[in-house]
């Protein structure tokens, strides 16, 4: 099939028109001021920036958890002090009156 | 810019800003959305256009290219911006009006070379200022007009009076 010339294709080209523009788009669209941005403006984050502050409140929240348990941890040993002390003494303590000393060989170890 | 200065830009520009957005998106809603936002953007930043570096129709119209590039890239993030490869078959013209065939062989060329022509077929932009609005060199501007227009003559081929097999609505 012989392809157009350059006048053929001009021509061609001319064929597709646009419509009219819109009246809705007949005035400039108005500035949004500041305050109006911060009820419904957005930003665009980069996913690694994303990920990378779900983690990091994550681990926030997580240290924030394990540093409240930390205290109920500390508490217990006081609790354990607070316990009686048995108090021993070695007034009934005595040496033995003779030593009979064993030898056991390694054969018989196991008695 | 002032703000008076931007309002009569707009009232100057913004058919040329929305026609140049429907033939990129072919869309009416998602023209009106590039138009607006081109808008906005000169009534933030103002200081962005300079007068010394090209007309305030190419750098709108710079504008709203950057914005539907922007738009196409989140719509089809692993597609090829340009594809030097890409050749042109001649497209069945069957049951379709003369501009709707145009308008489909069009969409069908690479996003680079369909700006490219766009702007310089339909909104008159010279090589330089085109150049300056898609961020290229002039010789690459040129190349992408010259595959652009090549592909297209393939692929309109069909329209040819001596190829004709068929009447066509206009």
């Amino acid at each position: 099939m012989e392809p157009l010339n350059d006048r053929e294709l001009n021509q061609i080209l001319q064929e597709w028109r646009p419509p009219a523009t819109p009246s809705s788009l007949g005035r400039i669209p108005p500035r949004m001021p500041w305050w109006r941005w911060l009820l419904v403006g957005t930003i665009r984050i980069p996913v690694p920036v994303g990920v990378a502050m779900l983690a990091g409140m994550a681990l926030l929240l997580f240290f924030m958890a394990s540093g409240r348990k930390q205290p109920a941890l500390s508490e217990s040993p006081r609790q354990v002090s607070l316990k009686p002390v048995r108090v021993v003494s070695l007034a009934d303590f005595q040496p033995v009156n003779q030593l009979q000393p064993r030898i056991i060989g390694r054969a018989n170890e196991g008695n | 810019m002032t703000e008076a200065e931007i309002t009569a830009a707009f009232g100057q520009h913004k058919d040329a800003v929305y026609r140049f957005a429907w033939r990129m998106t072919r869309s009416p809603s998602a023209a009106e959305d590039i138009a607006q936002e081109v808008f906005l953007s000169l009534l933030t930043h103002p200081e962005r256009f300079r007068g010394e570096r090209g007309t305030l129709r190419a750098f709108l119209l710079g504008t709203a290219r950057n914005i539907s590039l922007k738009r196409w890239r989140e719509q089809n993030r692993w597609d090829p911006l340009e594809d030097h490869d890409f050749v042109a078959q001649p497209l069945d013209p069957e049951g379709q009006e003369i501009g709707e065939y145009v308008a489909g062989a069009i969409a069908l060329l690479p996003l680079l070379q369909r700006e490219t022509l766009i702007l310089a077929e339909y909104e008159g932009l010279t090589l330089e200022e085109i150049a300056h609005a898609v961020h290229a060199e002039v010789g690459t501007v040129k190349s992408r007009l010259h595959r652009a227009r090549e592909n297209l003559r393939r692929m309109l081929a069909p329209l040819k009076p001596v190829n004709r097999s068929c009447t066509w609505n206009r």
